[in-house]
């Protein structure tokens, strides 16, 4: 397809456009149209799909009522539009479809949200450095609530066990099992800093990752493609990527959901932490923060003046990581 | 013809810069401005919340805390105590009840052991009254209410007590949203040994721990 056809070349039929003044007619502008393959390919899958989309909708005879309608929703879904640019109408459309397609595969209710930011609202997050013991409560806590594939054993939250006087990440310890906390040592969380600046969102080629008003970075799972960009501009390891579909025990699915929370993820597509999305904007505290059992995590509203998270920003000693890049990060650190 | 081009190519280039993805007020360095004083430029006084979270914690039986600007709750300790009040097990006070040692002592409270500060700065009556057991008691002999037993702490913990007062110490129930219910000190820490343990962590990523094996 990327040489010309013969017709194209061959001058001895009128109708072709190598004479200098005449244009192309309509059939060769649709039928002698110089393509290239990733055009091809599109256009192909596209037929295709709707081919095989239309078939299955629309005239199976065969096929149940549930298939039917199952099908059609898989089409609607496929060829809806970048969740930003929808009207709220069109966001409660699509949230319903899921929770109708997730009921109509699993036989069970999730209840998805499309819940948009709260007035006034700016989240923020601080971490106790002195006060968290590495007891990972959180990574547990964090995993369940948002649905993380069991199978590669995801997880958005990173606890480091550094060495006391020292801060060097490439030293510290994620994979530390034993009793906690270890004489000499102090631990210290991560997870996705929800950058008022974020470089991923800079980065990625089809707008499937933005910034939210109250300040969360979030993912359309269903626009993602895959590229990891996000993932390599992140300076904080905050995203992670589904190399597999995500493996979730039937009765341990979360489905308390929200479009861009903790709804269930697919093959090739990046996720990360939300600040719990589906609660925060509910009022609750992300689930991390509900387990800590040491009260190491604090959140809440940083427009807010009498919030507590606003107390900690005005009274201790806190600090971002990688603060020279000036991604400003809406996780700040502090000491006792 | 070239005028022209020029227009367009200025058109374009305007509106390609005003067309930004970007909102604005996003909290950027500005100047030398902290942290703190951006937030103070752009709070916002009195925000009407759409959400509480008071409907998360129904059921909490709640005490409003003294000494806190505003509307901050803990949870009620006494009703929940098992065996409280006091006097009706302690119809009489410490020191008519005998000695301690001797055989006819009362086998109650035997597994309580004080691990808290140095014997000579701490022992029962440091924060029990001993002639009304319903009560604590402060340094200076003033009754405390069993509910506000974080006027006992902050006795000696006085930073400790100003950062739970202000939000960087102690644990929030319910969720972020006003109003602020918190834990009181003894529904985290055991007020006979106040210490956390330590313990194994909650889990092992045996995924990452082979992949770093590996290399």
């Amino acid at each position: 397809m990327d040489k010309p056809t013969d017709k194209d070349t061959n001058c001895g039929s009128g109708n072709c456009g190598c004479n200098g003044n005449s244009k192309p007619d309509g059939t060769d502008q649709t039928f002698n149209k110089v393509t290239d393959r990733r055009n091809m390919l599109k256009s192909l899958t596209a037929g295709l799909l709707a081919g095989t989309g239309l078939v299955n909708s629309a005239c199976s005879v065969t096929a149940s009522d549930d298939t039917r309608e199952k099908k059609s929703l898989e089409w609607e879904e496929y060829f809806k539009g970048n969740y930003q640019l929808m009207t709220d109408e069109e966001k409660e459309g699509t949230v319903q479809r899921l929770a109708r397609l997730y009921e109509l595969n699993n036989g069970k209710h999730a209840n998805i949200s499309a819940q948009g930011a709260r007035e006034d609202v700016l989240y923020g997050y601080a971490f106790n450095i002195s006060k968290c013991q590495g007891y990972m409560d959180c990574v547990n806590a964090c995993v369940q609530e948002n649905n993380q594939d069991r199978g590669s054993q995801m997880q958005y939250i990173r606890i480091h066990e550094h060495e006391n006087g020292q801060l060097n990440f490439e030293l510290a310890e994620d994979d530390y099992y034993h009793e906690v906390p270890a004489e000499g040592h102090f631990y210290m969380g991560t997870q996705c800093f929800h950058c008022e600046n974020p470089p991923c969102v800079e980065v990625c080629p089809v707008k499937a990752t933005w910034k939210e008003k109250d300040g969360i970075v979030v993912i359309d799972y269903d626009w993602c493609i895959g590229c990891r960009y996000c993932m390599a501009a992140c300076p904080y390891d905050g995203r992670r990527f589904n190399w597999s579909n995500p493996q979730v025990p039937e009765e341990e699915v979360n489905e308390n959901q929200h479009y861009l929370g903790n709804r269930l993820r697919k093959k090739g597509v990046m996720e990360k932490c939300t600040f719990c999305i589906q609660r925060s904007r509910e009022g609750k505290n992300p689930a991390c923060v509900e387990a800590c059992p040491t009260g190491a995590r604090i959140f809440g509203n940083l427009l807010d003046p009498n919030s507590e998270i606003r107390w900690v920003l005005a009274n201790k000693k806190v600090f971002r990581l990688k603060e020279d890049l000036g991604t400003e990060p809406k996780f700040w650190y502090f000491m006792d | 013809m070239l005028e022209k081009v020029k227009l367009v190519f200025c058109i374009s280039i305007v509106l390609t810069a005003t067309s930004c993805w970007h909102e604005d007020g996003a909290i950027h360095h500005v100047g030398h401005q902290t942290i703190n004083e951006q937030l103070n430029a752009r709070s916002v006084d009195s925000i009407q919340y759409a959400i509480s979270s008071e409907e998360y914690l129904k059921d909490l039986d709640k005490v409003k805390v003294d000494g806190i600007h505003g509307e901050v709750y803990i949870p009620n300790r006494s009703n929940h105590l098992n065996s409280f009040p006091c006097s009706s097990c302690h119809t009489k006070p410490l020191n008519e009840l005998g000695n301690l040692n001797s055989e006819n002592s009362k086998k109650a409270h035997w597994n309580i052991k004080l691990q808290h500060a140095e014997a000579e700065v701490m022992n029962c009556i440091t924060c029990h009254n001993d002639s009304n057991l319903d009560q604590l008691r402060s340094l200076t002999g003033r009754e405390i209410n069993v509910n506000h037993s974080y006027k006992l702490c902050s006795q000696c913990h006085a930073t400790q007590h100003k950062e739970w007062q202000g939000g960087a110490h102690g644990k929030r129930l319910g969720g972020w949203a006003p109003p602020r219910i918190i834990n009181s000190c003894v529904n985290c820490h055991n007020p006979h040994s106040p210490a956390f343990e330590s313990r194994w962590p909650a889990r092992l990523n045996t995924v990452k721990l082979i992949e770093q094996t590996a290399d």
